[in-house]
């Protein structure tokens, strides 16, 4: 019991430790005189208001950077999924050429600062007349997620028994046939967790967003977001609150797939 | 008869929409007020030049400069520029913007305040559509109904107004804020202190006793007078002064259109006299304005930007200006409109701009700035006094400065690395030939499927990475820097020899570790803690699970500055709990260098380590329930359960995952660039990759961030490298 109590109160306590700031941002949408800081701790005031929301909506182009944005992570999602689940499972089982050299070149991908990457990536996209265009997001959101989803999906397919597959086979099974009914159902979590992570890429980056799209009909959510920014005249309650709104979908995703995350376990204990 | 003019009617609008179009875009940094007035300007135009459309793209003022910089490096980006008046010296030392002389019809610039038409080079390269920028003492007439005209006044004023109201110890409203740190905010005193911060050859003047008595008078009001904060941001000292809580403040006329909304009964005055030299600090004045671009897609965008150009710098659209946001017109008809002549503030702007100067162009300013916030930074937090500050920023300005005008020549070593690189390359090639051939007889071989399931992968990557890549490597070869932007050539391995007899590079290498280390240490622990917490029946596992991602949901952008926000000395929330529950003295978190760091790590920690959390739910379900049912039966302690059984099965999907984390702490800019604000105090928060990113984007040097980039990336190979090895081991023995 004791136990139960101290495991209740560390969550407790972190829950409390990742909440916090995010009511300091719901505190500043609320606000009605465009500051970021404020000293009185409270964050529900007599003077609350939420024009910053409905500002947001009415004034703003904040819808089309939601459709923009939900179409170009909808596609890349779908893109790293694909590419991911099918290339890590040939790093998994399979011993050819070149595969301890594309496990490293993945990883490799990663290690340049990304900084110094956008003069060439503007300027390939430009030869390939990309800018302005959601081809060339799509492209390279979908690989720069690549490494990360490929390598976590690699690791979970190592943890499934071979056995599994040498029996399919006996059963006269194709390879592809291995793949799609026996491996990818069992993979669930990690497919999930791997499409959490593709999404999330492309759902708040930024930078390489800001190179692409120059036509504000095409923005993405974090895009229109900065357009509220400026070096010496923010607008913070629309910042704050556009950003609130752009956690929403990630919230309700993670909420939707999470009984994924949990069905293991549940199988586990029905067993016992 | 109807049907033949409704034929026409239908040739006559499609003659015009036949004809090709012209598209002329706009990079702007307009603050969000102004945006429907340039709108609004933008669709007059395209109604009165019937076959040109304008695009206006917003970006806020660094990224503007970057984006540009990269967009006509590419050979594109927009036929028009918006920016302010110090981005030319830049631009037109790239040779990326044009001189307007011979563009616009003859006596068109003369008709401006030559305020608005700076020269640079003996051209004209931008005309300003508005005159300011200058920063003034701006008052809350509530508080104070005659502005201080001496400094002396400001401190007796300033002493009177700075109190505790409620007697809790806490000062609840300060005599004077502003952004202090900041040497643009601090630049006008130097004047008042009689000198000036550039020689007339445009070299650094640092090392007077203007700058010393500026220094000193600052650390004054602060320690001796205390009527500043002790910690002052923008942000910080906007929120004092539209909450009341600061009865003056020193700021531009930008800030006018924001104290009205938050219904501020403000009064604006001339920075007060310094009474110990009877002179006027003298802020800088400057424009925004319009550039051209040097590239254009034909004769016909050029025509039609400059058209633009001169609609947007036009009376009319300066009236319109004026009259919707309150700028003062360029233009020098547009001043002797009603709007401007009987606007009070524009009035007592103007007196304030009597003891102005010119806002200079050159490039080099940005050393400069950058120089004195540097060392000054360093004196505020007391690790020197004002004359060494003003000495080190001098010496900084002048290395800085020959750095960023360097030109290396391409000599011997160029020509001779050339050569060496296309032997490598094809001895590359020639080694590979058995591995191409190999790669192509795969998609026939036994493993064919491998070769399949890889490829669309291999592709992708191919495509995105490759080129990059080797476009830093011949950049980091190469003399490529704010003078030879155009045409940089090879030249060898000076850089790298730079970057290693750099003893700074060093320290922060050792630096970026430390923040690896933590960074990920912290992130995997509290991720595995709380993923094997929430994994034990809890009851509402979904709601705590939804909690804790939080920090990951929230884009970045925003909860880096709000936990700056939260780390502010004055009443960031974190030191109102040290001081309120844990009866601690309040921390300068952001002005001490160990603390800010912390403050970026502690950041960091909070972003991180959700994801390390759904990482380890994940391989959580691949752990089979009955061992820790046989476990159980056996009488293992929780502790010795997760010792034996959750730790080692859950590492084959923690060590990928702490590994890439690494690497992307490693190279993470965006927590130290927000929470630090670019490096301060002094530059002293810097990993490896923000140095990076203020070399490249700050000061210019492509060529040093190229190479320091390499190095970067060979670190982390040798990283990778060596934790893969024991990756594989593992394999081997499986």
């Amino acid at each position: 019991m004791m136990k139960k109590a101290l495991s209740g109160a560390i969550i407790l306590l972190f829950s409390l430790f990742s909440v916090y700031p995010i009511l300091y941002v719901v505190s500043v949408s609320l606000r009605g005189d465009n500051a970021f800081q404020s000293r009185s701790l409270e964050i529900f005031t007599s003077s609350s208001t939420i024009s910053n929301f409905v500002k947001l909506f009415i004034e703003t182009d904040f819808l089309i950077w939601m459709r923009n944005s939900l179409l170009i992570s909808a596609v890349t999602t779908l893109m790293g999924l694909t590419l991911a689940a099918t290339s890590a499972y040939a790093l998994s089982r399979y011993r050819f050429r070149g595969r301890n050299f594309m496990l490293f070149a993945l990883l490799a991908t990663q290690m340049f600062p990304a900084t110094m990457l956008l003069l060439p990536f503007y300027i390939i996209l430009s030869h390939l007349k990309l800018i302005d265009s959601f081809w060339g997001l799509f492209i390279i959101y979908s690989s720069t997620a690549l490494p990360f989803c490929v390598w976590q999906m690699k690791a979970y397919y190592d943890t499934i028994p071979r056995e599994l597959e040498e029996a399919a086979l006996l059963d006269g099974c194709s390879v592809w046939q291995i793949f799609y009914r026996i491996i990818l159902p069992i993979s669930s979590p990690a497919l999930v967790i791997t499409a959490l992570f593709s999404f999330m890429t492309s759902w708040s980056e930024y930078v390489i967003a800001a190179v692409v799209l120059q036509d504000p009909e095409l923005y993405t959510l974090p895009l229109g977001l900065k357009s509220f920014q400026a070096s010496l005249g923010t607008q913070w309650g629309l910042y704050a609150a556009g950003a609130l709104i752009v956690s929403i979908p990630v919230l309700i995703l993670f909420i939707g797939i999470s009984r994924y995350l949990v069905s293991g376990l549940t199988m586990g204990s029905v067993k016992g | 008869m109807n049907l033949f003019k409704l034929l026409f009617l239908v040739l006559v609008i499609s003659v015009p929409a036949q004809a090709k179009d012209i598209r002329i875009q706009l990079w702007h940094q307009m603050i969000y007020g102004h945006r429907p007035v340039l709108d609004k300007a933008l669709r007059e135009f395209e109604k009165e030049n019937p076959g040109i459309f304008v695009r206006s793209t917003y970006r806020e003022t660094e990224e503007l400069r970057s984006a540009f910089q990269s967009a006509a490096m590419g050979g594109g980006g927009p036929e028009l520029i918006y920016g302010p008046s110090d981005q030319i010296g830049p631009f037109a030392t790239m040779g990326i913007i044009q001189p307007l002389e011979e563009l616009v019809p003859a006596g068109y610039i003369e008709g401006f305040d030559p305020l608005a038409v700076p020269e640079f080079n003996d051209h004209h390269y931008m005309i300003g559509d508005s005159v300011g920028n200058h920063l003034m003492l701006i008052y809350n007439k509530k508080l104070i109904s005659q502005p201080p005209k001496t400094t002396d006044e400001l401190i007796e004023i300033g002493k009177k107004q700075t109190v505790d109201l409620n007697g809790d110890g806490k000062i609840d409203r300060f005599g004077l804020v502003f952004n202090y740190t900041e040497p643009f905010f601090f630049s006008p005193f130097i004047m008042g202190f009689g000198d000036y911060f550039l020689t007339a050859s445009n070299q650094p003047l640092l090392n007077t006793p203007g700058v010393t008595g500026t220094f000193q008078f600052i650390l004054d009001l602060r320690d001796k007078h205390r009527i500043i904060p002790k910690e002052c941001d923008y942000e910080t000292a906007e929120a004092l002064f539209k909450g009341g809580q600061a009865a003056m403040i020193i700021n531009g006329d930008w800030s006018w259109g924001d104290y009205k909304q938050a219904k501020i009964d403000f009064g604006i005055a001339r920075i007060p006299m310094i009474s110990s030299t009877g002179k006027w600090p003298g802020p800088l004045v400057g424009t925004k304005g319009y550039s051209l671009n040097v590239n254009m897609q034909s004769p016909k965008h050029q025509q039609a930007a400059i058209k633009l150009l001169q609609h947007l710098t036009s009376e009319k659209t300066q009236l319109m200006f004026a009259e919707a946001v309150g700028t003062l017109p360029s233009n020098l008809n547009a001043r002797n409109a009603d709007v401007v002549k009987e606007n009070a503030l524009l009035k007592d702007s103007a007196h304030i701009m009597e003891v102005a100067y010119p806002m200079p162009v050159i490039p080099e300013v940005r050393a400069i700035w950058d120089s004195l916030r540097t060392q000054y930074q360093r004196l505020l937090a007391n690790s020197q006094t004002p004359a060494q500050a003003a000495l080190l920023s001098q010496q900084q300005a002048e290395v800085q400065i020959r750095d960023m005008n360097e030109v290396i020549e391409a000599g011997t070593e160029g020509r001779l690395l050339q050569i060496i690189f296309a032997a490598l390359l094809l001895g590359a090639l020639w080694m590979s030939r058995s591995s191409v051939v190999g790669f192509f007889k795969g998609f026939k071989g036994p493993q064919r499927y491998a070769y399949y399931l890889m490829f669309p992968a291999f592709l992708a990557i191919f495509l995105v990475i490759i080129y990059p890549f080797f476009y830093n490597i011949a950049i980091s070869f190469s003399n490529f820097s704010l003078k030879t932007f155009q045409d940089w050539s090879i030249v060898g391995f000076q850089h790298y020899r730079a970057v290693l007899a750099d003893p700074k590079f060093y320290s922060l290498f050792f630096k970026t570790i430390v923040w690896t280390g933590v960074n990920i240490t912290f992130h995997v622990a509290f991720g595995v803690l709380l993923a094997v917490l929430i994994n034990q029946v809890l009851p509402g596992k979904a709601l705590w699970r939804t909690l804790l991602i939080i920090p990951w949901a929230v884009p970045q952008y925003i909860t880096a500055l709000t936990w700056r926000g939260l780390f502010n000395q004055e009443y960031g929330p974190i030191n109102v709990f040290l001081q309120e529950f844990l009866h601690l003295s309040p921390v300068q978190w952001l002005s001490q260098p160990f603390t800010a760091f912390t403050a970026c790590i502690i950041t960091n920690v909070w972003l991180g380590f959700p994801f390390m959390m759904i990482v380890a739910l994940g391989g959580l379900q691949s752990i089979p329930h009955s061992l820790y049912e046989a476990a159980q039966i056996d009488g293992a302690t929780s502790w010795q359960r997760f010792r034996h059984i959750t730790w080692p099965l859950l590492q084959p999907v923690m060590t990928p995952a702490a590994l890439l984390g690494s690497i992307w702490t490693f190279n993470n800019l965006n927590v130290i660039w927000l929470v630090s604000n670019g490096g301060e105090p002094g530059d002293q928060t810097h990993i490896l990759v923000s140095y990076v990113y203020k070399a490249a984007f700050n000061l210019y040097r492509y060529g040093y961030a190229a190479a320091l980039s390499m190095l970067i990336f060979f670190i982390l190979v040798i990283w990778g490298v060596i934790s893969l090895r024991g990756q594989y081991k593992k394999e081997m023995d499986l």
